[in-house]
């Protein structure tokens, strides 16, 4: 016996003194953050590389005899010759609900000045999607707070939804709405101690944005309370190219992290045209084959692979849920260039932002016409479906009957109907930015205007009626707007009494 | 052409030289290049069949032997051997083999003890 505890205290001492082998590499290039190193002959896929002093680098190539490198935070102080070991691990980040409320870099350290981070959680920035199996279909709502998307566009929980636009449509407004909305949602169901409400925790990835972008969304944010739900990826346009293009992955997997323990979270990527133009110029100095546009060929795997992570889990692996919004900025409103088509077809439907209609006023500025949810009215709730369910549609016949009526031919009764009330849908679907609005009202709303008690108010006046309205809503009708928050359906009894609580109203407003 | 020159699995310097001269002689296009690049072929395949040990003293024949076997069990070739002193190590040796890099000096141990602080 003494024997066999002599042998192991052997083997453990030859181990404590053994000497680890090391695949060393030397700097063969380097230049705009990419290091091209001979050797490395054990060198995996995306595996980090340690150049030495903390400056780690990632494998992005692996060729004949060398290894194309790009080189995360400073590269100023790599020289040719210089040697560089593999480490064994993969890129990864820090998840976990310690980073709610802060603002941390594409390697999830933190930029904002509350301290360090405390938590021994970490994802690999690189994942592969859930499969069919651990699938589900969408059927919990997004609630936005933007009333023409949850009326027409639904977005459901682990859905994909791409908002399109020109530059300053409001791409980033309905974002942040969103962030605000959930936070708000997050916050009423914590004070009322609603254990069966999923908190929504948001996520903001801003990619090669101004730095005093990324400064005003913080700020919003923080002023409307919605930074302890929300967590915000920070990489600027001063940034280097690899940290622009690794921010949306890092960000995804500290959604995941969500995912996979059960709860729910949103992820905004804002915006992927920069993503994509940041790998351009990565693949482009790793001397990688370009293709269309000089973006390289796997531009669409680039996408496809990010927002193919969002998915709504069963409920026997959790049932947690990854929605993702990825934003992309169109050229004068071109919708067929290369990098659009891709994240269109690859994502469950677009919110599309028009100029035009920006100009007009309408805002925020979405094109009915051409924005969709293919997920479609599964992720909606019973009453949101009773009092939007046409009005997609209605509001498409009026700006193609508008469109006809600037001829100045006599018009029917029912034509002229039509008309006067998609004006007033158009009126009532105006929402000033940073101002959700929760479920309950845009149903009493959207009530009272199929019911036609807006087709009095003359257009101007429709937005002071409606806010008005809304007002009264919520003062002296509040067990009826929380009667259709709770029972998610307008009943006939719940008909009856907003019939009555808007016949109350009517009278007291003059216009 | 690299694999031309290797006779079972090593690399055969007459073979190389007759690779060379023979490219010099008929000059095809771009030839220059590709003799660069077969200069760096063979200077990576020599590279892996070459273990360089350094020690801070000179090792003895024994040691030296000792080595040879060892390093030629775990690659299972024989490797061109070269020995060298380094009295920077402090103590211990340092072994490369191609890219690989055994450091048991006590300058590397050292240098882990430093970062561990940092």
């Amino acid at each position: 016996m003494s024997n066999l505890l002599q042998e192991i205290e052997t083997q453990i001492e030859g181990a404590k003194s053994s000497v680890a082998k090391e695949n060393v590499g030397t700097v063969r290039e380097i230049g705009d953050g990419v290091a091209r190193i001979e050797g490395l002959t054990d060198a995996m896929y995306n595996e980090m590389l340690d150049f030495g002093d903390g400056v780690v680098g990632l494998a992005l190539n692996l060729e004949e005899t060398e290894v194309g490198a790009v080189v995360l935070g400073d590269f100023t102080g790599i020289t040719e010759g210089q040697e560089v070991r593999t480490t064994g691990r993969l890129l990864q980040v820090p998840v976990g609900k310690e980073l709610l409320g802060r603002v941390v870099n594409s390697l999830g350290e933190p930029v904002d000045d509350k301290g360090p981070i405390e938590n021994d959680t970490h994802y690999p920035v690189e994942k592969i999607a859930p499969g069919i199996v651990r699938r589900k279909s969408v059927s919990q709502p997004v609630q936005t707070g933007i009333m023409p998307i949850d009326a027409m566009i639904p977005i459901g929980r682990g859905q994909r939804e791409l908002i399109i636009g020109d530059r300053s449509t409001g791409k980033t407004t309905i974002g942040v709405d969103t962030i605000i909305s959930q936070a708000r949602l997050n916050r009423a169901a914590e004070e009322a101690g609603d254990t069966n409400y999923r908190p929504l925790y948001c996520i903001y990835v801003a990619i090669g944005q101004r730095q005093s972008n990324i400064a005003g969304v913080v700020d919003v944010l923080e002023k409307a309370g919605a930074m302890p739900y929300t967590i915000v990826v920070a990489t600027s346009a001063s940034d280097s190219a690899t940290n622009q293009y690794l921010a949306p992955y890092a960000g995804c997997a500290m959604g995941e992290w969500f995912m996979d323990n059960g709860m729910d979270a949103l992820v905004i990527y804002d915006d992927l045209s920069k993503h994509a133009t940041a790998y351009r110029q990565i693949s482009l100095v790793l001397k990688r084959p370009s293709g269309r546009e000089a973006y390289p060929g796997d531009v669409f795997y680039l996408h496809s692979r990010l927002l193919e992570r969002a998915a709504r889990l069963d409920e026997n692996y959790g049932g947690g849920s990854l929605t993702a919004l990825p934003l992309i900025e169109t050229q004068m409103g071109d919708v067929s260039a290369y990098i659009p088509t891709n994240v269109i077809s690859i994502t469950d439907g677009q919110i599309y932002l028009e100029t035009d209609l920006f100009y007009q006023g309408v805002r925020p500025a979405i094109s009915v016409g051409l924005s969709v949810s293919r997920v479609g009215s599964a992720a909606q709730t019973k009453a949101m479906k009773q009092v939007a369910g046409r009005i997609k549609l209605d509001l498409a016949q009026y700006r193609e009957l508008a469109a006809f009526a600037q001829f100045g031919s006599d018009l029917d009764a029912k034509t002229q109907a039509q008309i006067e009330r998609g004006k007033r849908v158009v009126e009532i679907f105006k929402q000033p930015q940073y101002n959700p609005l929760p479920v309950e009202i845009q149903v009493a709303v959207l009530w009272a205007a199929q019911n036609g008690y807006f087709d009095d108010v003359a257009v101007d006046n429709i937005k002071d009626c409606q806010d008005k309205l809304t007002d009264f809503l919520q003062s002296r009708k509040t067990d009826l707007l929380k009667k259709i928050k709770t029972e998610q359906v307008v009943s006939d009894e719940i008909a009856g009494q907003l019939k009555a609580a808007v016949e109350e109203f009517k009278p007291t407003y003059t216009q | 052409m690299l694999r031309s020159c290797l006779v079972d699995g090593g690399l055969d310097e007459d073979r190389v030289r007759q690779v060379v001269r023979l490219m010099l002689e008929r000059k095809p296009r771009e030839y220059i290049q590709i003799l660069y690049h077969l200069h760096r072929l063979v200077k990576l395949e020599l590279l892996r069949r070459t273990a360089r040990v350094e020690s801070a003293v000179p090792l003895d024949e024994e040691q030296q032997g000792r080595f040879r076997d060892v390093l030629g069990r775990l690659y299972r070739k024989e490797l061109d051997m070269s020995f060298e002193e380094n009295s920077a190590l402090i103590g211990g040796v340092r072994i490369t083999v191609g890219h690989d890099v055994y450091d048991g000096s006590v300058k590397a141990r050292l240098e882990r003890l430093k970062g561990q602080f940092t």
